[in-house]
Formats: C-alpha cells, sequence, structure tokens
C-alpha cells in the first residue's frame, strides 16, 4: 500500500536554471499537490510527458528524496521518519539503472541480498527460483559486462526482486528496451499483482499503460490532471483513442482551468 | 557494521577487476623505484664512462714543450698543429675541436721566474668533462712545478699544509641511507599513494552515479553513511598497498642493485625490521584515508568522470608540494613539522630510515593525520547527503 497524500516537492533554481526556463521565480515545484494511493494487488501507472514529475515523484517515495510538504506512507510507514524501515519493503527498478559490470549476475544478486540483510537459507532458496524463472543460470558466473541487453534486464529483475519486495516501484522500466526485452518487464509486473504485491510504476506510453494497469494517474508540470480506475478512463476516452484521451488531458492542463478530476465525463 | 563490510568488500572486488586500478596501485609503485634506481644510475654511469673515453682534440698555442709533452702522453687527448687565435677560437666554437689553450708567449719564461703564466682556456660549458679533463692535466703540471719551486727554496711541502685533516663520519650506515633514499622515498610513496586512490575514487564514486548504480543502490536499507564509509574504506585500502609496493619495490631495487657493498646490504636488512613496517603502517593508514575522504568528497560534486578528472587534478599540487618541502636542505622532522599532514610523513620517513625517530613527535604525527583523516572523511559524508549530489 502506497498512500501520498498533497506532496510536494520544491527545488531552488540556479541563475542558469532560471535563464532556461525563462523565469524569475526563485524556486520551481517539480510536484505540486500530489496525491494518490495504490493498493495491494492493483498496478497502479503514473503516466505522464517528460519531465512531468513522475521520476521525482517515485523518488520520493522510495525515500531518495524528502518531500518538501505532504506525507507519503509505504504499508503504515513513513518515508522521511522511517526511511530505513520503507526501504525494505521496497523493490525499486529503473530503465536507465546500469549494473555493476565488472560482478558476474550470482554475485550482483548476493550483494544486494547482504544489504537487505537475507539469511543465507532464504537467500539460496529465492535465488534458485528467481534465477530458474528468468533463465539466467546459463550465464551465472559471466561478468554483465559481457551480457546482452536482455541479459542485463534478466539479472536487474533478479536484483530487484530478490528479497521478495511487498511494493515494487518502476521508473519508466522498458524505456530503451526491444519488445522482447519489454516483454519480461510486463511479465513480472504481471507476476507481481498476482503475488497480490502493491506496483506502481510510471510511463509515457499509452499503450504499455492500457496493457497493464488497474488504476491511472496522469500527471504533468508537477500537477495531477486525473486520478481513477483504468476502466473509468476507457469509458472517458469512448471512440476517442486512449492516447488522445490523454494528449487532451495533458494540454487541458495548460490552461489555467484544470480539468475536475473525478466524474466530469 | 555488516552492511559497511559488505559494501567494502564488493567494492575491493570491483577494483582489483579493474585493469586501470592495477596498473596504478601495483604495477607502476612497484616498478618505479628500481627503474629510478636502476635505470637511471646505469643510464649516467653509462654516459660518464662514454664522455671519459672519449677522445678530446685539443688545440695548444705557445704552449712550453713540457706541457705539450703532458698533454701527448695523457689519455685521450689529440694535439692539434697550432693555428691563429680566431680560428681556434671559432672551431671550439662549431665543436670542430674541443678546446683551446692559447699561453701567454712569456709563459715558459713568468714559470721559471716564480711568476704567475698567463693561460687562456676556450672551451664550452655545455660540453660536460672537458673542462675537469683539461685541467687535470694543467693541474698535474702545476704540482710539478710546485715541487721544483719548493726544491729550489728548501722549503718542504709540508710547510703549505698546516692541517692534517682526518674525516672519520661517525653516522651509521643505517643514517645514511636513510638521509640518501630517506628524503627520496616518501615523495615517491606518497606521490603513488596519491594516484592509487585517485582511480577507485572515480570509478566508485563518480562512475557509480554516471552510470545509474548509484541510485538503486540507495534504495536499499544501507544508509548513506554506510555506503560512503565502505567505499572511502576501500579507496584508502588501495591507496595504502601503492604505497607499500613502492616500498617493496625501492628495498628490492636496493638487493639488485649490482656493485652494492655488503656492509650497506646488511644495513638495509637492519632497516627492515617489523618497527619499521609497523612506524610506517601507522603513517600510511591515515594518509590513504586522509587521501580516500578528500578525493570522494570531490569525486561526489562531479557528474561526471570527465569533470571529475578536472577538479581532482589540482588536488596533486596540493599533495606535491610539502612533500617536496621535505627534500629541502635543513628540513627536519620538530614539534612544528610533525604537525603538519603530508610534510610529516616525508620527514619522519627521514627518521625512522635512519633510526632516529622522536617517538612523541611520530605520536603527535599519526594524531594529525588522524584528525585530517576524519576531517575530510567528514566533508565527504556531508557531500554525499546532499540529495543534489547524488542523483543525476
Amino acid at each position: 500500500m502506497i498512500e501520498v497524500s498533497h506532496v510536494c516537492r520544491q527545488y531552488a533554481l540556479s541563475k542558469k536554471q532560471k535563464a532556461e526556463l525563462q523565469t524569475t521565480a526563485g524556486s520551481l515545484n517539480a510536484v505540486n499537490d500530489v496525491s494518490f494511493t495504490c493498493r495491494p494487488g492493483r498496478i497502479f501507472s503514473l503516466l505522464g510527458p517528460n519531465g512531468a514529475g513522475k521520476t521525482t515523484t517515485l523518488r520520493m517515495i522510495a525515500t531518495l528524496l524528502l518531500p518538501t510538504t505532504g506525507t507519503i506512507r509505504v504499508n503504515g510507514l513513513d518515508v522521511v521518519q522511517d526511511a530505513a524501515a520503507v526501504r525494505r519493503k521496497i523493490g525499486f527498478l529503473t530503465g536507465s539503472t546500469n549494473l555493476y559490470e565488472r560482478l558476474t549476475p550470482a554475485e550482483t544478486v548476493k550483494y544486494f541480498a547482504d544489504l537487505y540483510g537475507l539469511p543465507s537459507a532464504v537467500f539460496k532458496e529465492r535465488k534458485e527460483k528467481l534465477f530458474t524463472q528468468l533463465g539466467i543460470n546459463d550465464f551465472l558466473n559471466k561478468r554483465i559486462g559481457q551480457l546482452s541487453t536482455g541479459m542485463k534486464q534478466r539479472v536487474s529483475i533478479a536484483r530487484t526482486m530478490i528479497h521478495d519486495p511487498e511494493v515494487v516501484i518502476f521508473d519508466e522500466p522498458t524505456s530503451g528496451l526491444d519488445v522482447i526485452t519489454a516483454g519480461g518487464i510486463i511479465d513480472l509486473i504481471r507476476d507481481c499483482k498476482a503475488a497480490g504485491k502493491t506496483v506502481i510504476f510510471s510511463s509515457h506510453i499509452m499503450s504499455e499503460v492500457d496493457l497493464l494497469c488497474d488504476e491511472l494517474a496522469i500527471i504533468n508540470k508537477g500537477r495531477l490532471v486525473y486520478s481513477d480506475t483504468m476502466e473509468h478512463f476507457r469509458k472517458t476516452s469512448g471512440n476517442e483513442s486512449l492516447t488522445a484521451t490523454f494528449i487532451r488531458l495533458v494540454q487541458g492542463s495548460l490552461t489555467p482551468s484544470a480539468p475536475k478530476e473525478r466524474g466530469d465525463s | 557494521m555488516n552492511t559497511i563490510l559488505t559494501i567494502f568488500r564488493k567494492e575491493i572486488k570491483t577494483t582489483l577487476r579493474d585493469r586501470r586500478t592495477l596498473i596504478s596501485a601495483i604495477l607502476l609503485p612497484v616498478l618505479a623505484m628500481p627503474l629510478l634506481l636502476l635505470g637511471i644510475t646505469k643510464f649516467s654511469k653509462r654516459m660518464a664512462e662514454k664522455e671519459a673515453a672519449k677522445e678530446l682534440k685539443i688545440v695548444l698555442r705557445h704552449a712550453p714543450p713540457a706541457l705539450a709533452q703532458q698533454f701527448a702522453a695523457a689519455p685521450g687527448f689529440t694535439l692539434i698543429p697550432e693555428m691563429p687565435l680566431p680560428a681556434a677560437r671559432d672551431s671550439v666554437a662549431q665543436e670542430v675541436y674541443d678546446a683551446a689553450l692559447d699561453f701567454n708567449p712569456a709563459f715558459a719564461q713568468t714559470v721559471d721566474s716564480m711568476g704567475a703564466g698567463q693561460v687562456a682556456f676556450y672551451y664550452k660549458s655545455t660540453n660536460t668533462s672537458v673542462e675537469g679533463r683539461v685541467e687535470k692535466v694543467l693541474d698535474a703540471y702545476k704540482a710539478e712545478v710546485l715541487n721544483k719551486r719548493f726544491e729550489r727554496l728548501h722549503i718542504s711541502p709540508a710547510l703549505l699544509e698546516p692541517i692534517a685533516l682526518q674525516s672519520i663520519d661517525v653516522a651509521s650506515q643505517q643514517e645514511q641511507i636513510g638521509m640518501l633514499a630517506g628524503g627520496f622515498l616518501p615523495y615517491i610513496f606518497i606521490l603513488f599513494c596519491f594516484m592509487a586512490c585517485m582511480y577507485p575514487a572515480l570509478d566508485l564514486i563518480t562512475g557509480e552515479k554516471e552510470k545509474g548504480t548509484l541510485e538503486t543502490l540507495l534504495t536499499t536499507p544501507a544508509s548513506r553513511f554506510q555506503i560512503l564509509i565502505g567505499k572511502v574504506l576501500a579507496i584508502g585500502v588501495v591507496g595504502v598497498f601503492a604505497a607499500v609496493m613502492t616500498i617493496v619495490g625501492m628495498f628490492a631495487a636496493m638487493r639488485l642493485f649490482e656493485g652494492i657493498p655488503p656492509e650497506i646490504l646488511h644495513a638495509i636488512n637492519d632497516i627492515l625490521s617489523l618497527r619499521f613496517v609497523l612506524l610506517l603502517f601507522g603513517m600510511l593508514v591515515p594518509l590513504s584515508l586522509f587521501f580516500a575522504g578528500a578525493l570522494a568528497a570531490v569525486a561526489i560534486r562531479a557528474s561526471s568522470f570527465k569533470e571529475a578528472q578536472t577538479l581532482i587534478s589540482p588536488m596533486m599540487f596540493v599533495v606535491i608540494v610539502p612533500a617536496m618541502m621535505a627534500l629541502m636542505p635543513g628540513m627536519r622532522l620538530t614539534w612544528q613539522t610533525a604537525a603538519i599532514p603530508i610534510l610529516n610523513i616525508a620527514l619522519a620517513t627521514k627518521e625512522i630510515t635512519a633510526g632516529t625517530i622522536h617517538y612523541g613527535q611520530y605520536a603527535l604525527l599519526v594524531i594529525s593525520l588522524i584528525v585530517a583523516a576524519l576531517l575530510a572523511i567528514a566533508v565527504s559524508v556531508r557531500q554525499f547527503s546532499k540529495e543534489g549530489n547524488i542523483l543525476k
């Protein structure tokens, strides 16, 4: 369970950044009064264009960044007060993450298991299950630097899931991957749902969201412009394509009167 | 503690698998001293031999026959027939001939009447050894003339030597080696210690940030403090290792060096005692951690490898300057210099090698290094806890 309530994240702007953004304001709200809830066994998707604030939101949930105001709870634990406890419960996977090139898949997974303090019997069992499931046993002791992108992605998944996290956070997990490799991630997200985990993933691709998610939040320029079930979104969309509705919602949010989030169809 | 150890072990593993680190931490330090000692001494010896064996072409003008004969008899001289002075001078300038001696026409007469005969010596100071070799022949002639004069005046040569000086060096072999190698050795091992820390600092901190692996690491239960300490310890260990390798390399070179008298070899064995090793480690460990902390603090600020290199390069001067100051004459380990990091290590190594270290000053030195290391690590921990520094 992830409960995000009235979260803002402010960044102070440097002179250079002010010039780039053509603004005189001293700070920028990357995330502005965002609230949503992700429930166990449901896939929650955070959709938005580049620079909308998706990564900032997910990083705050993962305790990497502190919210300026508002609260975030993961399985009832506050991300600021109980950061270490929250980190034990989460698995975090981003599309841009690399692995340690000079370690082997076996060493990488062992390293993370040690950081999570997994007892060795539990580690052995989890490792065998994941490695068989993901087909990592064929290249177990090869240096990661010598592996293909697809193989690396499988190792990343094993690394994320080794401690059997209750909450899994995916930050644009398929970006830069081919369809086949991305398929592995899609399967993983579905498995997480089946296992009753809380899943949140960010994306800027509507088709991916359509394939997976149960709940949808659309974010633009740090503000939430839509938050409801996927089912409801499909209804809202009507005859229009889902992408067209997404674009309309995002562009609509640029005008001063942002649309109401619920029941405006 | 377990988490720090997990991080430390992983960082050491990845570092040992990196060829660039291996070269800068093991290969270069081990080879540096043998190459410097054996290579340069052999090379300069060979050059000196070559110079000494070279045939010198020398023009003598109005030379007294006795002296001309001495030049002809001295090995390695070819006499050139007399020629006008400007021509002789030009040919020396153009290196056709090596030197010209223009004796005053009244030279022999002046010398015979107990005066000082005048002679002009044309040579090029850029051609080393010419001056010395010509003067040697002239000195021999001078000694001959003096002896004749003493005889004529019935004076004993002892009259001119009222002091019979007998110098006895009571410095032990160990102290002499300490003076010679003790000044130079720390300069090299401090430098290698720093350079060896440099690459892992870039790789383990900026590299991990650049590749994006740091973000994942930060989502694990390991705290930022634990992550950084694990990394700094790994960097520090590489630095200590490189410094030890430099010292091992030097002692190996001294043993391999041909023509070292057995008493010096014996003295080297005396220096390499457990006490020496412990005293050296006592300084190297905090020094290396100081370097690791300082480099980490800078590496965290950089967002790319290139930027980190630009930021770190000037730090090299901060290391070299105090290490070089220790080579200046008159610099010794005192209560004041013992408190200055880097300079104190360079000075103390001399004393430790010579076996004359003052333990109170040594303790002050170690304390000053530990304080410097803790400060550097504290700064890096502070830098590492800033969100802007650790996330892209």
